[in-house]
């Protein structure tokens, strides 16, 4: 049996227009992308109208993919978040988002699969060596998707403040996360 | 920008976290200052980083059905589409531009499939999302407009309007797009008319940005010259909903639709439009 081809390669017959490469991509990425879509949106409906979108517009646009800016699960992750991004900005809830993200456990998952251990702890140990202040910046755009002025607003820090603290902490966690 | 400005800032774009206009310079940055190998390996390094932060999650298995609307919809769309010079990212806010829609003409049975689905949701006081999804299953075009109507937040009679206008017969969707006079924040706007040839316009508009020292006005163009079609009330939220007065809609049917930006009070003659969008031919 042969290996499973690398994203890039199935993403080259995407490109050719195999819907099945994209049915493939799906299958390895979808369980992933629509996990962080509940916990962004924090509804069922609403996560998966965003990843169906989401491949739909991975297919229309995947001649737009450059391998040089990232993964192929980077590309999608990226879709996925300025899709879902939209959404929370469009509901007008940001803040009230941003309250219960303080409240509420992580959304339920119907059908959870086995996480990657490993990351997980890499990732946990990397943000629990942020500042504090870092970290919170980083979760305000991350899982609310505020702005860096929204951010601001929010907790009351100086616009410049909060962009250092954004630019800091995704590049210590970058350095954590490759180290 | 200089390659430094955009290492500076690629870590918040990739997370999604800069305005608008900021984010577009840096696509414009990737995209016309030729090679920059140093800022396309700092992007990756920040999507990567960003890709990471999901993995604390647990993997969720979405429902089944969340394929096969994936392949209706891209069984609609057929082949992938080529790649344009203007093409950008997909990171950065707002997207939703990218949904602004050229002019199109859907048969008038998906408009009635679709707004009935709504219309018969809405008025049983079921939530819109459900309203939305009931309308995907009718018809991809009707739908985005019937979606666009579940987003305003207009009155229960206005959407109802709206709708009815929608399932009539000769009723065509005229998407209005940005016009490169469009910027900053305009270039976010977007609209729609619905318009029915036998007398009757509603334009919907989102994402218009607050103009305390002009009005936005909307046009109708026949025969090659403006005409004045009443100023565009905006909501607190940016969004827009006016109703053409129908005498306007009498003297032959219109080539196009132009939103434009004026001093207070408008004006005879548009002078910075930021939207249009052309009727088709019947």
């Amino acid at each position: 049996m042969s290996p499973p081809a690398e994203d890039g390669t199935v993403l080259e017959s995407v490109r050719r227009g195999d819907a099945r490469a994209l049915e493939e991509l799906y299958r390895r990425h979808s369980s992933r992308l629509y996990a962080l879509l509940l916990r962004m949106l924090r509804e069922t409906a609403d996560a998966e109208e965003i990843l169906q979108e989401t491949f739909i517009d991975a297919w229309r646009r995947v001649t737009e993919y450059a391998a040089s800016r990232g993964s192929v699960e980077a590309w999608l992750i990226t879709i996925a978040r300025s899709r879902a991004i939209d959404r929370i900005r469009n509901r007008g809830a940001r803040l009230r988002l941003v309250k219960q993200s303080e409240q509420l456990a992580p959304a339920e998952a119907p059908q959870p699969e086995p996480p990657d251990v490993h990351a997980q702890t890499r990732l946990r140990r990397a943000l629990g060596t942020l500042p504090p202040e870092q970290r919170r910046a980083l979760e305000l755009a991350y899982w609310d998707g505020l702005s860096q002025s929204e951010i601001s607003r929010e907790t009351g820090d100086p616009l410049g403040t909060v962009k250092t603290r954004v630019r800091l902490g995704l590049q210590r966690l970058a350095e954590l996360l490759a180290g | 920008m200089t390659h430094q400005e955009f290492l500076d800032q690629v870590d918040a774009y990739a997370l999604g976290a800069l305005e608008t206009p900021e984010a577009r310079a840096l696509e414009q940055h990737l995209a016309a200052e030729g090679p920059h190998p140093l800022c396309e390996a700092a992007l990756a390094r920040a999507r990567e980083t960003v890709a990471t932060l999901a993995a604390d999650l647990k993997p969720v298995s979405p429902s089944p059905s969340v394929w096969e609307g994936i392949a209706r919809g891209i069984a609609q769309g057929q082949e992938p589409a080529p790649r344009t010079p203007a093409s950008r990212e997909p990171g950065t806010p707002p997207r939703e531009r990218e949904r602004v829609r050229a002019v199109r003409r859907v048969p008038a049975w998906t408009y009635g499939i679709a707004a009935a689905a709504v219309l018969t949701l809405v008025v049983s006081g079921l939530q819109v999302r459900e309203a939305r999804r009931a309308a995907a299953l009718a018809s991809s075009s009707a739908s985005e407009c019937a979606r666009e109507l579940a987003d305003l937040r207009i009155d229960a009679l206005r959407k109802e309007d709206a709708l009815k206008l929608l399932v009539e017969a000769g009723t065509q969707l005229v998407s209005l797009k940005a016009t490169p006079d469009a910027q900053g924040p305009l270039a976010q706007s977007s609209g729609v008319v619905i318009f029915n040839p036998r007398g009757r316009a509603l334009f919907l508009g989102k994402s218009f940005p607050g103009q305390p020292t002009r009005d936005y006005e909307l046009w109708l163009i026949r025969g090659g010259k403006p005409v004045a079609a009443g100023l565009l009330p905006t909501g607190p939220d940016g969004r827009v909903f006016a109703d053409v007065r129908p005498e306007l809609l009498t003297g032959g049917r219109p080539a196009a639709f132009a939103v434009s930006i004026e001093k207070k009070g408008g004006t005879d003659s548009p002078t910075q439009v930021i939207l249009t969008g052309a009727v088709s031919a019947p």
